[in-house]
């Protein structure tokens, strides 16, 4: 059953992001790991694409102990915003940590170099773990300057956009609307 | 309407786009900000991105020894000893000089000031530089017992450089969290540009900003950056997000 869920979702963002848009997919807190687990299936799958995952929710150290494999593949790079907060700094090559999530500048710069170089042609994802979360440590109006800001640059450059909220963290409805396409993820089926 | 000028590009990618590709060639240009806001690393960066264009450049400090200067930028990866050591970059201690000259390194005469201005245009002239900087004009003027004799020798200053045709930086500290350019309030006067380097206290985490207040003969964005210092790519910029402003001016 989870496995057809998971299945499910990945379907759903592959069909939504191939058309280059951004992508918001509101998910409840108990689907939030099945979420996750569609995602690094995608980016398991997906050799050929680049991923910039930014983890706001679950640090990266929780990220690569629960999804071992996606975590490890080269096409992927994370940028954590909330173990050095939480005084964790482990060194790895595969990970940039930020200082605090209220450093949202340097979230985009390390988002964008991290695209810098890059083949125009190649698909480029940037996936946001949780904008909820981020809402958690900023006020509402920064949150929505930094959406609107990454996504035009993300247009520019061809970059699709996932990005993450979980309802039960805080009330994002507006912050969902920013997006070309929402995904509404519930208990037992999918929007 | 500006005029298309020669410009000397600090080799920071989004700070020369900012001026429509670089500092017009010869300005002098005032780096003012507090302490840690980044004033030496962005002058550090325009010396040795400098040197790698073939432009000779030369660091005047006044205020940190040269080992602990050398020992920081090592961590940068624009830093390159051989640019050091084959004197594209020359980094000179105008304490040491001022001892040499036998002047009182503490306080200075108009005399004394107007000597190791000579000597200044001097080292640039042999040294044939087309890129100056001296940290800091503050530490400098410091030395200088009246603010008569300080507007004096900035004036001087003002009058020296522009003889000399090199492009130069003069970093002037400020208090943090101010809207001032200079400690003496007449340093801006003898600058053709201001890099104002600042900080944004956001949630009690300090964002770095910089922002172009003036640069003559270009028509340059006056738009706040926020600033990182990057090890691997030194000086970034990118814009800062205008809601941080309006929560500063609501604590205000």
């Amino acid at each position: 059953m989870v496995d057809a869920v998971i299945e499910g979702i990945r379907e759903r963002i592959a069909a939504a992001i191939q058309v280059n848009q951004s992508v918001g997919i509101q998910v409840p807190e108990n689907r939030h790991g099945d979420l996750l687990e569609a995602i690094f299936d995608s980016i398991c799958r997906n050799t050929h694409t680049t991923w910039t995952y930014v983890t706001v929710s679950k640090t990266f150290d929780y990220l690569s102990k629960t999804f071992r494999e996606g975590t490890k593949q080269n096409n992927v790079k994370f940028i954590d915003c909330i173990s050095r907060a939480a005084g964790i700094s482990d060194a790895t090559n595969n990970c940039i940590y930020i200082e605090s999530p209220v450093m949202l500048e340097k979230m985009i710069l390390e988002i964008l170099n991290n695209f810098k170089g890059m083949k125009r042609d190649l698909d480029k994802y940037i996936i946001i773990d949780s904008l909820s979360a981020l809402m958690i440590y900023n006020d509402p109006e920064i949150i929505r300057e930094f959406v609107s800001l990454v996504m035009n640059r993300s247009r520019a450059e061809n970059i699709h956009v996932v990005s993450i909220l979980v309802e039960e963290e805080m009330d994002s409805s507006k912050l969902i609307q920013l997006n070309d396409k929402i995904i509404v993820l519930r208990d037992s089926f999918i929007d | 309407m500006p005029v298309k000028k020669e410009v000397c590009s600090t080799g920071i990618e989004e700070l020369d786009m900012k001026m429509s590709g670089g500092i017009p060639l010869g300005s002098t240009v005032l780096v003012t900000g507090c302490s840690g806001s980044g004033k030496t690393t962005l002058c550090m960066q325009f010396l040795f991105n400098g040197a790698r264009r073939g432009e000779r450049g030369v660091f005047f400090t006044i205020t940190e020894p040269l080992f602990k200067l050398t020992k920081n930028l090592e961590g940068f990866a624009f830093y390159d000893k051989k640019l050091i050591e084959s004197g594209m970059v020359n980094i000179i201690d105008l304490r040491i000089i001022s001892e040499r000259l036998g002047l009182d390194t503490e306080k200075y005469t108009v005399e004394d000031a107007g000597a190791l201005l000579d000597i200044l245009k001097d080292i640039a002239d042999e040294l044939d530089v087309k890129r100056l900087v001296m940290d800091s004009i503050t530490a400098l003027c410091y030395r200088l017992q009246t603010r008569e004799m300080i507007r004096d020798f900035i004036f001087k200053l003002g009058t020296s450089l522009a003889v000399m045709k090199c492009t130069t930086m003069l970093t002037s500290e400020v208090p943090p969290q101010t809207f001032k350019f200079s400690q003496y309030e007449i340093e801006e006067f003898i600058s053709d540009g201001i890099f104002f380097l600042g900080d944004i206290d956001r949630k009690g985490d300090l964002i770095r900003t910089l922002q172009v207040i003036k640069m003559r003969g270009t028509d340059h964005s006056r738009t706040k950056f926020a600033l990182n210092i990057s090890a691997q790519r030194g000086i970034e910029l990118v814009p800062l997000l205008k809601s941080t402003e309006f929560e500063a001016f609501l604590k205000r």
